[in-house]
């Protein structure tokens, strides 16, 4: 009995206090919704949960299309005090593939200075880091940021990011694992470049640590402007590492710039990658990996609705051109004029609340062979980001 | 028996007042440590002053809710030098994308925002916001000015969120000046 009465009085006075808590989160805090509520700073810590995702219809001139749950990704954070927090990216790939996409340990020494540690994005030209589909433009990322940028590029690293106000520059420098050379007896080759290498921080193979770093200055009236820096060597496995061409040197650079004002938008980049000792790979490797890569794209967007609405309609054009053959006669094979590509991508994002979007554009394709028939295709899709 | 139940209860009571004790103290003891002295800071350099006191500038509580921006005991707060007033200082917290930031804004003595700064920011997108060139668009700011995200206040490409966030929130407090003026509190 005398236990009984002390579990209800136990009992009753926690509730009392839970209710204290949240009533006093309710007057103070008006404007947050309910996931906010749990995180919200003044107990310093707390769970963070968020999504993005897009589902996209791709309708090639000719064929039959294809429609697709494109990636799904939730959002798990945990601040473990002001100063250290974990982040983490879950991601279905066309429903059925499973990916951790970044997973990292984050460390705030000061205002100017984190350490961070785990599974990272590698900050190269604008896509690869803001991914979220309702930060582009366009159902599908662009072609640059897939096959000269091969997003969404991640492996594990450790390194160290922060901004300086006085400068509105941002920086980031890290340490990551490369490329495999051979990755699950897939090649680098000809059409995507390194994408095929990508290690995912799945059982990843190391051997030399790559370097890679960005800074972004936001300093000019609506103008963000970045350059990245990507340089090191592809991995091998232990009993292949000292034969001829087993991996190739990699330096990629990147430059990008975005800019806003009023209803006007625009985007570029810039990105180019010189490969070494890409010879001896493809001898050894039987592929058609070219010496250089090199892409660019500039899109110009405007929005059709007064600003005063929340709701946004942009209409855009992008123009890109990218070649994973742009330099071949280093690497030893005969350039094919089909990797020289260029598209033409038109057409409308409707952001019907921030975060929400629904997209829908035409694009053509060509390439640089002789009399190639250029192909047109059909988008439309929407993505989310909360 | 019965006494030592008793007691229990009573220790369990005493334990519950003194929490609920503790925490009404933590939540009226003005602002944080780090903040105050951010704040502080911010205010010797803009005012180009060393000695000044902070009197935190309270209304009642039925109208300071009505108001869009938060004006509780630790909102606003009067800058003086003994009995001179140099300008106000409001602090306040804005959401980013996932967490909160803590924001100043001074103004002078007729409300005309002097200076705006990013206290803490604890995420690492949006952190833009805290550019000191993004800020001074905020200067010579008043109660006459509605602010509107891309059109009088730049936008930050990938920093969206971070800088609707803080401009409403700098909109929102110049337009409860406007209504504690019109109401004749301030």
């Amino acid at each position: 009995m005398k236990n009984a009465i002390l579990s209800v009085a136990i009992l009753v006075s926690s509730l009392g206090f839970s209710q204290t808590i949240s009533q006093d989160t309710t007057a103070t805090n008006l404007q947050q919704n309910a996931v906010n509520t749990i995180l919200s700073s003044k107990y310093k810590r707390g769970v963070t949960i968020g999504g993005y995702g897009q589902v996209d219809y791709n309708q090639p001139e000719g064929k039959n299309g294809e429609l697709d749950v494109h990636r799904f990704i939730m959002f798990l954070g945990y601040k473990f005090s002001e100063r250290v927090q974990f982040v983490t990216e879950i991601e279905y790939e066309h429903v059925k593939e499973l990916f951790v996409e970044q997973a990292f340990l984050s460390y705030s020494l000061n205002d100017n200075l984190n350490i961070r540690g785990g599974l990272m994005l590698v900050p190269m030209g604008i896509v690869n880091e803001f991914h979220e589909p309702t930060t582009f433009n366009g159902v599908e990322r662009p072609s640059v940021d897939k096959s000269i940028v091969p997003s969404t590029w991640r492996e594990i690293g450790i390194g160290v990011t922060g901004r300086f106000n006085e400068a509105s520059l941002r920086y980031q420098a890290y340490i990551f694992n490369g490329f495999a050379s051979v990755n699950d007896g897939k090649f680098l080759g000809g059409s995507n470049g390194l994408r095929n290498g990508r290690q995912k921080g799945a059982e990843s193979t190391i051997n030399t640590p790559n370097f890679s770093g960005k800074l972004d200055y936001y300093g000019i009236s609506g103008l963000r402007l970045g350059f990245s820096g990507y340089f090191g060597r592809t991995q091998v496995e232990d009993d292949v590492q000292d034969i001829d061409g087993a991996d190739v040197g990699i330096s990629m650079l990147g430059l990008d710039a975005r800019y806003v004002n009023h209803r006007f938008s625009a985007r570029g980049q810039y990105i180019q990658a010189v490969l070494s000792e890409t010879k001896a790979y493809n001898t050894l490797n039987g592929s058609d990996l070219g010496s250089e890569l090199k892409g660019w794209y500039a899109e110009v967007a405007y929005n059709l609705l007064p600003l005063s609405k929340e709701q946004k309609l942009d209409a855009f054009i992008r123009y890109e051109k990218y070649d994973t053959h742009a330099a071949t006669k280093e690497a030893g094979i005969t350039r094919n004029l089909a990797f020289n590509r260029n598209e033409w991508t038109t057409g409308l994002s409707y952001h019907v609340a921030p975060g929400a979007v629904v997209k829908a554009d035409y694009q053509i394709l060509d390439n640089a062979v002789e009399n190639n028939k250029s192909k047109g295709q059909f988008n439309f899709g929407f993505g989310f980001w909360f | 028996m019965d006494l030592d139940f008793g007691f229990n209860l009573l220790n369990m009571i005493v334990k519950y007042i003194f929490v609920l004790f503790i925490s009404a103290i933590v939540m009226a003891f003005g602002l944080p440590k780090n903040i105050l002295k951010k704040v502080n800071k911010e205010i010797e350099n803009t005012f180009n002053v060393e000695q000044f006191q902070l009197n935190s500038k309270i209304f009642p509580s039925n109208i300071a809710d009505a108001l869009p921006a938060k004006f509780g005991s630790d909102n606003l707060f009067e800058i003086k030098i003994s009995d001179t007033l140099l300008g106000y200082a409001y602090v306040s917290k804005a959401q980013s994308k996932t967490d909160y930031f803590d924001y100043l804004i001074l103004f002078d003595k007729d409300f005309i925002i002097v200076k705006s700064k990013v206290l803490i920011y604890r995420e690492d997108y949006g952190g833009e916001i805290g550019s000191k060139r993004w800020l001074k668009q905020f200067i010579g700011k008043s109660q006459n000015n509605i602010l509107n995200y891309r059109d009088n206040i730049a936008a930050i490409s990938g920093a969206t969120i971070s800088v609707r966030s803080m401009t409403n929130a700098v909109n929102d407090v110049l337009q409860s000046i406007k209504i504690l003026h019109q109401k004749n509190l301030l």
